[in-house]
């Protein structure tokens, strides 16, 4: 398997990460939805371990969470998910979810089972680097995971600088302060941003919310070294199912190639 | 005023777990309420609405029929229900809301469960002059429909939550989440001492006002300091607020009253530390939350809104490791038994959430000497709970009028 490092090494114009929520529709279809993306050129997919209480999710993920738990999804299941998935693509596998399900498990084991299972990185939005989390920087690292900052335009500078000295893998910038979402134009501030986190790190950076179009990669690139696909996955496959999601990704991977 | 730092944690509780895109307004909202809490200017045009707006400060009554009925102890009832809008609410939204003013926001946003803290804040706003939205479950407005009408004609849009469990929980999330898209000029008004830092601390120091007049008040009336304090806890507000003041008094017993719902069964109640506590970090706070082992947030049941809520303030989770407050919970049964008994014994009728303290303090007073004082806090009145405990008590007059209300409207 590629790790995240040799991900960022090639050099395309610009990658692409997208995102499932682990049990949505159903665990079959979020594994078939995973394989169909590293066959049409994705470089990371992250995998949400479902939440009740999802701080940073729009009305679509939200959803989706909402419904992979209703079908009783739990924690164990996005490991044999993920242990099953490394072993069938070769792209590095992160999971993202929220703070409290490896506070549940117990950080130290989280991050231990999250590893042996493949998994790369962790992305944990309500997780600051500054609070009091059972030290979870030093457990991910001790397993072997690179923990993923999120940073988003509204973050000041002298947080971002320290957010930038302790990042790992790449940044991850959100490009509008809000929630996700598919569909808003992207602006010339969440682009300013960019720059700005350009200009205090050589690692890469990955920049997401609200990207629904193949304009909208290729209006990224050479602002960002990966753009980043959530939402409108989710509504691309309810609509027009795998076959439409495999359509957009090609046409997605054509602006960066 | 205390000269404090505003906490950010409770011992291992409190912080703020939230989105980076988030701390930039926490920590505009503490330097700002740093200044404010210190500043006399402020507190002096706070203090002035407490007695010219809202009522305050509320009397303390003694409570001669419910002491002689019980048989026990001295009972004292701080009536935080003859508030403005009907509960201690208003006094931290009239604090908040000036906090607001002063930061330059032009609208204030708000979660409720009960109804009464946005009942509270979209009087505030009307006041200030602000614009109001609130979130409210779809299963709340349903039960509490009397303050969704009222926070309405206030001139506050109530928007209804549909996912999750439709309740509490989830109308936190939905303000949290459009407190997010709407950073500039909105300030998102919690109504209890949850959410993270600094809103715990924030709100233990409005509500502490509570505390701080059941001091006077009983040294004027009893010459001495209570011998125990009760109240219910949903998220925490009127008990930390009556708490607070009394913790560095040892002689002085707290008893928080959870609501025990129909069972001891997962869904059945909202007793945090119930059967079997458990720590979690949820909504931007570590704590104590309802939830299964894989850490999702369990849906929980109380016969009142106001308290039916999976998480608890961190300051009182604190104090509950430390054993300086005494946790319980009462089932709706005994809460309806409570009401009824309040009603007939002292001429009050209490919310529902309050009968929650009036259950405890009816199992703790017959067992206490006749000296013992006890102070019961009646966080609000029982106007608002009027389709539920109708429906419990008084069935058949209550269908009857609905069905003539309808009929009624139909024929006109
Ligand atoms: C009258 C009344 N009492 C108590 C509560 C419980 O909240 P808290 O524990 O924050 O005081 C509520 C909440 O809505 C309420 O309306």
């Amino acid at each position: 398997m590629k790790t995240i490092d040799q991900v960022f090494a090639t050099n395309k114009k610009i990658g692409l990460m997208t995102h499932v929520v682990a049990g949505y529709p159903d665990l079959a279809a979020t594994a078939d939805l995973i394989r169909l993306m590293a066959d049409s050129g994705v470089d990371l997919v992250e995998i949400q371990i479902p939440f009740s209480d999802p701080l940073a999710d729009g009305p679509t993920i939200m959803r989706a969470s909402q419904h992979a738990l209703d079908n009783g999804i739990t924690t164990n299941d996005c490991f044999r998910l993920a242990e099953d998935m490394a072993n069938k693509v070769d792209i590095p596998l992160l999971f993202m979810t929220y703070g409290n399900i490896p506070f549940a498990m117990g950080m130290e084991r989280f991050m231990r089972r999250s590893a042996g299972a493949g998994i790369q990185g962790l992305i944990i939005p309500d997780l600051p680097f500054d609070e009091e989390t059972d030290d979870h920087l030093t457990l991910a690292h001790k397993a072997g995971l690179k923990v993923i900052q999120v940073t988003s335009p509204s973050t000041n500078k002298k947080r971002l600088e320290k957010v930038c000295s302790i990042a790992e893998g790449f940044i991850y910038s959100t490009l509008k302060v809000g929630i996700t979402g598919a569909g808003t134009d992207i602006d010339d501030q969440g682009i300013a941003f960019l720059n700005r986190i350009r200009s205090l790190t050589d690692l890469p950076i990955a920049a997401g919310f609200g990207i629904s179009s193949p304009e909208h990669v290729e209006k990224l690139m050479g602002k960002t070294d990966m753009a980043v696909i959530g939402s409108h996955v989710i509504n691309l496959y309810e609509k027009k199912g795998p076959q439409g999601v495999a359509r957009f990704l090609e046409q997605c991977r054509h602006v960066g190639s | 005023m205390t000269t404090k730092a505003i906490e950010q944690r409770f011992g291992p509780y409190g912080g703020r777990y939230v989105p980076e895109m988030l701390i930039p307004a926490l920590d505009e909202l503490t330097e700002a309420y740093a200044g404010l809490r210190n500043d006399p200017g402020f507190q002096q045009e706070l203090s002035d609405l407490f007695t010219t707006y809202s009522g305050r400060p509320t009397p303390l009554t003694y409570a001669a029929n419910l002491t002689r009925r019980l048989g026990g102890c001295k009972i004292y009832l701080k009536m935080e229900g003859l508030n403005h809008t009907g509960a201690h609410k208003i006094t931290n939204a009239l604090g908040q809301g000036l906090v607001a003013r002063k930061m330059g926001k032009t609208r204030l946003i708000a979660e409720t469960g009960a109804g009464q803290h946005g009942v509270a804040t979209a009087t505030v706003a009307a006041k200030l002059g602000m614009a109001c939205t609130v979130f409210m479950g779809q299963v709340d407005i349903q039960r509490q429909y009397p303050n969704v009408y009222a926070m309405r004609l206030l001139g506050a849009e109530v928007v209804p939550v549909t996912f999750g469990t439709r309740t509490l929980k989830d109308a936190v999330n939905a303000a949290l989440k459009h407190w997010i898209e709407h950073l500039d000029d909105t300030h998102y008004l919690i109504g209890s001492a949850l959410g993270p830092a600094p809103y715990p601390a924030m709100v233990r120091d409005f509500q502490s006002v509570i505390g701080r007049e059941v001091k006077t008040q009983i040294m004027e009336a009893e010459g001495r300091l209570p011998d125990s304090l009760v109240a219910c806890v949903g998220g925490g507000s009127n008990s930390i607020g009556l708490f607070a003041p009394f913790v560095d008094e040892p002689s002085v017993r707290c008893f928080g009253t959870e609501a025990g719902g129909t069972g001891p069964k997962p869904g059945e109640n909202a007793a945090r530390f119930g059967e079997n506590p458990q720590i979690g970090i949820v909504q931007g706070y570590k704590s104590y939350f309802l939830q299964n082992d894989d850490g999702q947030v369990q849906e929980t049941h109380s016969i009142s809104a106001g308290l039916d809520y999976a998480g608890i303030g961190p300051e009182l989770a604190q104090l509950h490791d430390e054993g300086r407050i005494h946790f319980s919970s009462v089932l709706d049964s005994e809460v309806l038994e409570a009401f009824k008994i309040l009603c007939r014994e002292e001429g009050i009728i209490p919310a529902l959430e309050s009968a929650h303290a009036v259950a405890r303090a009816m199992q703790l007073a017959p067992g206490l000497p006749k000296d013992h004082i006890m102070v019961i806090n009646i966080s609000g009145r029982g106007d608002k709970d009027i389709f539920i405990t109708a429906k419990h008590l008084d069935e058949t007059r209550w269908v009857e009028f609905l069905k003539s209300e309808v009929q009624d409207i139909e024929n006109h």
